[in-house]
């Protein structure tokens, strides 16, 4: 008697010979077997049409990579496009900035016609992109403006506003210091949210907060453009301030009243007849050490 | 050492031929362990559309476990394992009429639960078992296709066989 497991798997396998088939279909069983294997085929896997599998499996493969192509092309163009807007969009809105460092004076041409001249220790930042319909510069230290004819031209400093309509002005905005002086033209200057208009040969001006009248400004142009710092009754402090903008040099001072007012001018192209204007009207003395220029009053 | 022909399968005739060889065995295995709700013809083509697009890193003679890998990923990713039911063509009604209505409730009767215990099967067991009875497949076949020894497929077919006949039995 051969063994059924022996039989059954034998014959799951088709592998029986004559003598063992006849074992096998002497089993017990052999007609529940016989009737599973036959109702196991209506269990059967869908056709499998592999011709018709294989092109329906080229051609998705053939669209997807098509699809992706061109679509990956695409992308890269849009990307570059996006990236050379967004520089584009980028520089052309940014500000220009200007600034100089102590003893430097620099001429900046605006995008119109006008020009702006820096004196020492000052900046402006405008926009270029904005330019045509808002000229607004905002302006730290000192600057010489020739305006151009076209819309209004702002000036903003942390002390007031200087607007002006085609013109020739010089802003001054330092420590407790705001000064305008209108050299051609109309300038309007808002100060605490009040507006002065100055006339050729006006100028506004405001020492801590409180303003200073000033008689008429007969030179056509600020003397500092030319090289040559000049005051008019301005407290010595002021002048000291200047100086050391111009020179790079600190000052300090032992027994001297630096509000007393001072007339008079230095030149910024030699320090030691600079010194001299400065220091012999009020008969005070000065040493040099390095940088540090020290005034002492006899 | 057998020198490779090709190291990768990017030419198309080259994938063809891979395709012919394997595809229905690996439509027959999805269908049988999955069964047909999850589309095994889709998941075939998929499993060959990402071949292709391995191509350059897939050589010939991994094209077979990365396919049926890949395929059966694809089906578990699909749905959290639930039982698998097989479907039946009803059996056609045979011309001659000598089978009494009662023979034929028997008869579809011993369907249902012939199905029933298919689905009771593990997915290790159907699949082999299936390949074997309906496809025809010996147990060598079997074992390469599955990547397991011989004496594997003899186990889980013999073993799905004793189960289904029990299940039937009992139920």
């Amino acid at each position: 008697m051969m063994d059924r497991e022996f039989l059954i798997s034998k014959w799951l396998n088709n592998d029986l010979n004559d003598q063992e088939l006849e074992a096998f279909k002497a089993l017990e069983d052999y007609d529940d077997l016989m009737k599973l294997t036959h109702s196991l085929q209506a269990f059967k896997a869908d056709d499998y049409d592999t011709s018709k599998e294989l092109e329906r499996t080229l051609s998705a493969i053939r669209s997807s990579k098509k699809q992706t192509s061109w679509l990956k092309s695409f992308m890269r163009i849009a990307a570059i496009l996006v990236i050379c807007f967004g520089i584009y969009h980028y520089t052309t809105t940014l500000d220009t900035s200007v600034s100089t460092t102590m003893a430097q004076k620099t001429t900046i041409s605006l995008p119109d016609a006008s020009s702006v001249t820096l004196n020492a220790k000052s900046s402006i930042v405008f926009n270029k992109k904005s330019w045509k319909h808002e000229r607004d510069i905002r302006l730290e230290g000192e600057a010489f403006f020739k305006v151009a004819k076209g819309e209004t031209f702002n000036v903003i400093t942390k002390s007031g506003t200087v607007t002006v309509y085609g013109t020739q002005f010089n802003v001054k905005q330092r420590k407790n210091y705001f000064e305008v002086i209108c050299y051609e033209g109309l300038v309007g200057v808002t100060h605490n949210s009040q507006e002065t208009k100055l006339k050729p040969g006006d100028s506004f001006l405001i020492i801590d907060g409180k303003l200073i009248a000033k008689e008429k400004e007969s030179q056509p142009s600020p003397s500092w453009l030319h090289n040559e710092s000049t005051f008019k009754s301005l407290p010595y402090k002021e002048v000291l301030a200047e100086f050391e903008r111009q020179y790079n040099v600190n000052i300090t001072t032992k027994n001297i009243d630096t509000k007393q007012l001072f007339s008079g001018s230095f030149a910024h192209n030699n320090l030691d007849v600079a010194l001299q204007s400065i220091t012999l009207p009020l008969q005070v003395t000065y040493s040099k050490v390095n940088n540090t220029i020290i005034l002492t009053r006899e | 050492m057998k020198k490779q022909l090709h190291d990768n399968i990017c030419e198309e005739h080259l994938f063809s031929s891979i395709f012919n060889k394997y595809a229905k065995d690996l439509h027959d295995f999805l269908y049988y362990k999955f069964g047909e709700l999850l589309n095994p013809k889709d998941k075939v083509q998929e499993a060959f559309v990402k071949l292709w697009q391995n191509c350059a890193k897939v050589t010939p003679d991994k094209a077979k476990s990365f396919l049926f890998t890949t395929a059966n990923n694809l089906m578990l990713n699909e749905v959290a394992h639930q039982k698998v039911v097989l479907k039946y063509q009803q059996t056609k009604p045979k011309t001659s009429t000598n089978e009494n209505p009662e023979f034929l409730m028997q008869e579809s009767e011993y369907m249902d639960k012939l199905q029933r215990a298919l689905a009771n099967l593990t997915d290790a067991q159907r699949e082999a078992f299936m390949m074997n009875r309906v496809e025809g497949k010996r147990f060598k076949e079997i074992a390469k296709i599955l990547d397991i020894s011989t004496k594997a497929v003899e186990k889980r077919i013999y073993g799905a066989l004793e189960k289904l006949r029990r299940d039937i039995k009992e139920l």
